[in-house]
């Protein structure tokens, strides 16, 4: 249903949805009885000429049952809300499923930048493939990435994959993602992050095993890559990062 | 008709309402739109603001998040490298943190004359002199400094015609860092930027860190 208004492109994206869609029609449906009952009480017993105020002190079992009923009610269904959020969390947080591809992810102010494993499909070695603003991966592919912040915390959301995992300095991050249909997808970050935070967007682009394949190859080849990264291997990684601190020395 | 309808209170609410809540929606309405009678020297100074938090409102800089003293240079140098950063041409790379901060905020700039506009205003500024904050051998960066007098003059004053900036009282942690950057291809390497790729092989001539120091010690020593 949520998929109508946002694009569900991850194998995950459903059980988001399912998820959201049971807590709202049992929290929507509460709601509704609630407030009918208290605006039709406030209309049952308006003000009338003749009519002596009653004191009620709800202790009685008859007064109280309209208090406990709803109550044990109110706790089955959020029963039925939370066994079901477990498991999401568990299938989606907890479990990772074996890893096709990895891929770092690297939030600072205000940019996201990315960096993934060459032709030789080797992350780390001197053909890696490292972008700013825009992630190219391979549809029905699993993907591992390794979130890493480098100065504040930020949060790495896309929503058509209903991902959102924040990204803390100091500290990798790992989480998956497979793709499932092929377009191209907002980042946003999700946490204040700064004065650029509401700027700090990207791209996220799932391809055809083809097209994929065509882009590592054109991306990996040296004039191109020597626009994208320092010549050193030995850059990558969070020990590599050229913080402001490293680059001034 | 509702008996509600008929009322006194309703007839006196919906004609005493109707002025001020056409305001209110109209006021609302206006509210994000830009008043088109600002002089360009205002507009600068609004424009600005967004550079504000970084640049500080004297454009003296903060060597803290990488922002460079930018109080009192040329519009032409300003503009041009803003236009850079909006088409991608530099704060694209994936090492270079500080041109990837300031990329996303040119991109708020909402037009070519409010670029414009902010470079004027830029160079308005008086420049704000900082002392050196780190240590060189200005003697032994003299003779280094050669190369870098033959686009950026003598006395550093800069040279429009050959697309060279001042650098005469430009912050010395802001050229070794940009010097690093040209040396290591953070920039320079973009094939659409002409000035970078003319930069990066005379950066290249410094040999080491020492010699970066140093001819950033000896144009510390030059004149604004």
């Amino acid at each position: 249903m949520l998929e109508r208004y946002l694009t569900a492109a991850s194998t995950y994206a459903h059980w988001i949805d399912y998820q959201f869609l049971l807590i709202a029609v049992l929290v929507g449906f509460w709601l509704i009885v609630a407030e009918g009952m208290m605006f039709w009480l406030i209309f049952k017993f308006r003000a009338r000429d003749g009519r002596a105020t009653q004191y009620i002190t709800g202790e009685e079992t008859h007064l109280k049952r309209w208090i406990t009923i709803p109550h044990i009610l109110v706790i089955l269904c959020d029963i039925v809300i939370i066994v079901p959020a477990i498991l999401v969390w568990y299938n989606i947080k907890q479990v990772m499923p074996p890893a096709d591809e990895t891929v770092r992810v690297i939030g600072q102010q205000w940019a996201w930048s990315f960096q993934q494993a060459g032709p030789d499909g080797v992350m780390d070695t001197a053909d890696d493939i490292r972008t700013v603003g825009e992630l190219h991966v391979k549809v029905n592919t699993t993907y591992h990435f390794e979130l890493m912040s480098r100065d504040v915390v930020h949060s790495f959301a896309v929503p058509s994959f209903r991902l959102k995992q924040d990204a803390l300095p100091g500290r990798t991050i790992s989480g998956w993602f497979r793709p499932n249909r092929v377009g191209s997808y907002d980042i946003q970050c999700t946490q204040m992050c700064g004065i650029g935070h509401g700027l700090m967007a990207g791209r996220i682009i799932v391809e055809t095993p083809q097209d994929h394949a065509a882009w590592l190859l054109h991306n990996s080849t040296p004039a191109v890559a020597g626009q994208q990264a320092l010549p050193s291997p030995s850059t990558v990684g969070m020990d590599g990062l050229a913080t402001m601190a490293e680059v001034r020395r | 008709m509702h008996k509600f309808q008929k009322s006194a209170l309703y007839r006196i609410a919906s004609r005493s309402l109707r002025l001020p809540l056409a305001l209110v929606i109209g006021g609302l309405a206006l509210s994000g739109c830009r008043m088109g009678a600002t002089d360009a020297a205002t507009r600068g100074q609004e424009v600005f603001e967004t550079c504000v938090p970084c640049h500080n409102s004297d454009g003296s800089g903060n060597a803290a998040v990488g922002a460079p003293n930018i109080a009192g240079m040329k519009a032409w140098y300003v503009e041009r490298e803003v236009d850079k950063f909006r088409a991608g041409v530099r704060g694209m790379h994936f090492n270079d943190v500080e041109g990837m901060r300031m990329r996303p905020m040119v991109l708020s700039l909402a037009s070519e004359e409010d670029v414009k506009a902010v470079a004027h205003y830029v160079e308005t500024l008086p420049p704000v002199p900082h002392g050196s904050s780190f240590p060189g051998d200005p003697k032994a960066g003299a003779a280094l400094y050669a190369t870098c007098g033959a686009c950026h003059g003598d006395t550093g004053a800069g040279n429009q015609d050959l697309g060279a900036p001042r650098i005469a009282g430009v912050d010395d942690w802001y050229l070794a860092t940009e010097l690093r950057k040209f040396r290591s291809g953070v920039r320079g390497t973009n094939p659409k930027d002409r000035e970078g790729r003319l930069m990066r092989p005379m950066a290249r001539t410094l040999a080491n860190e020492d010699a970066i120091r140093n001819v950033v010690a000896y144009v510390e020593t030059l004149k604004p």
